[in-house]
């Protein structure tokens, strides 16, 4: 795919979270979506990890990838980033905070990403930036909302059925021991859960 | 409003992690535009946040229930359980424009006041800081729904509770038996299996 296709993509994927007015705008958009760099993840490489010291705002142009939280030292599967969302630390980029999550590629991927540092640039002189950031605060508390509906289900089948809502390519994606831990339930329970969906 | 609730909505800002002393007017300006504080009882519905109201509501005294539609079941279920001095809102009206999917019931009664949305955006020309405490303060609705959902993805019912006692106990000296299995996310019966364990 051609690299301006890609930043075709990412200022699509902007206009999304930004309510785009004049056509001042829509060139601010394009050419914040220029100072993106995009690169391939092979399965397995982190976005970032616990040791990452500056953020980056990324836009997943391709492939999966899963973030994990960390507590009690057992890395817990938080979410899933696939195509055309937005990934990144909130601790690094929000919280101003060492991450207390990772993120892992789970399927091979190519990934637009612009550093904080010039994103911050752009949040502070730009009226659009403050926008930005508002509306990907806003989007994240609406995605923990929705996974906290699924996991608020107190039967393995519900659960299942409200993951599969959210990410339809969920059973795809992510190993079954994974989506068990995903799910808050045991692997059996999942195995069950799923054959009753198999059953209709 | 009176001045122990004025402390307690300047408290509130001056806690969040973006806070510094030269936001003082801002949260100034903030704390003076809060309306007269009102009072509900036990158990009413809070009415004032029918669509389409766009306001900011601080919880001055008393517990709310934050609840939802459960598609997966008839009836309307518990989402949060929201303690004093807090934020809440309609995110959908707030976020998307779009018609309310929460509402919230007096656990007990309830004192609360509002800041309308739309001296916010005026506050936000003359003050621009303020969008800082406006993320800050999502922020940390966003990083207590990141660790309830650490807690209900625990397969034991027995280390969901130990979670709340520990980690919010003052909603668990406050719920009952009912409205914490559904905080926790699992059946009553479960609930008092683990209860009969923890008092073996």
């Amino acid at each position: 795919m051609s690299k301006d296709k890609d930043y075709e993509f990412i200022q699509e994927g902007l206009s999304l979270h930004i309510n785009v007015g004049s056509s001042d705008e829509q060139d601010a958009l394009r050419q914040l979506s220029r100072r993106f760099t995009i690169r391939t993840y092979k399965e397995g490489e982190e976005l970032w990890n616990l040791t990452t010291s500056s953020g980056q705002l990324h836009f997943i142009l391709s492939g999966a990838f899963a973030e994990y939280l960390i507590d009690a030292r057992i890395a817990h599967l938080l979410r899933f980033y696939p195509k055309n969302r937005f990934a990144y630390s909130e601790d690094l980029i929000l919280y101003s905070s060492k991450p207390k999550t990772y993120s892992k590629c789970l399927v091979e991927a190519r990934v637009a990403s612009i550093p904080a540092g010039t994103l911050a640039e752009y949040l502070m002189n730009e009226q659009l930036g403050s926008r930005l950031l508002t509306s990907l605060i806003e989007l994240s508390m609406t995605e923990y909302r929705n996974t906290t509906y699924e996991m608020l289900q107190t039967s393995g089948i519900h659960r299942i059925s409200a993951a599969l809502e959210q990410f339809p390519d969920v059973l795809d994606l992510i190993p079954r021991k994974e989506l068990a831990d995903y799910l808050g339930i045991s692997r059996a329970s999942l195995f069950r859960s799923l054959k009753q969906i198999d059953n209709g | 409003m009176a001045k122990a609730l004025d402390k307690l909505v300047f408290d509130f800002f001056r806690g969040l992690p973006t806070y510094t002393s030269d936001m003082e007017e801002t949260v100034q300006s903030i704390v003076q535009s809060f309306d007269a504080p009102i009072t509900k009882p036990k158990g009413s519905i809070i009415t004032e946040l029918s669509p389409p109201n766009k306001d900011f509501w601080f919880l001055c005294e008393g517990y709310l229930k934050e609840i939802y539609k459960n598609p997966f079941h008839n009836q309307d279920s518990l989402f949060n359980f929201i303690p004093p001095s807090s934020i809440f809102v309609n995110e959908d009206s707030l976020f998307y424009n779009q018609r309310p999917q929460h509402y919230y019931k007096a656990y007990t009664d309830v004192r609360i006041t509002s800041f309308s949305n739309e001296r916010f955006q005026e506050l936000k020309k003359k003050f621009p800081a303020i969008i800082k405490l406006y993320l800050s303060g999502t922020a940390e609705i966003q990083k207590n729904r990141r660790s309830r959902l650490l807690m209900l993805r625990m397969p034991n019912t027995i280390d969901r509770i130990e979670w709340v006692q520990s980690q919010r106990e003052d909603l668990y000296n406050k719920m009952d038996r009912v409205t914490l299995a559904q905080y926790i996310g699992v059946s009553r019966a479960s609930l008092y299996r683990a209860f009969d364990k923890l008092e073996e």
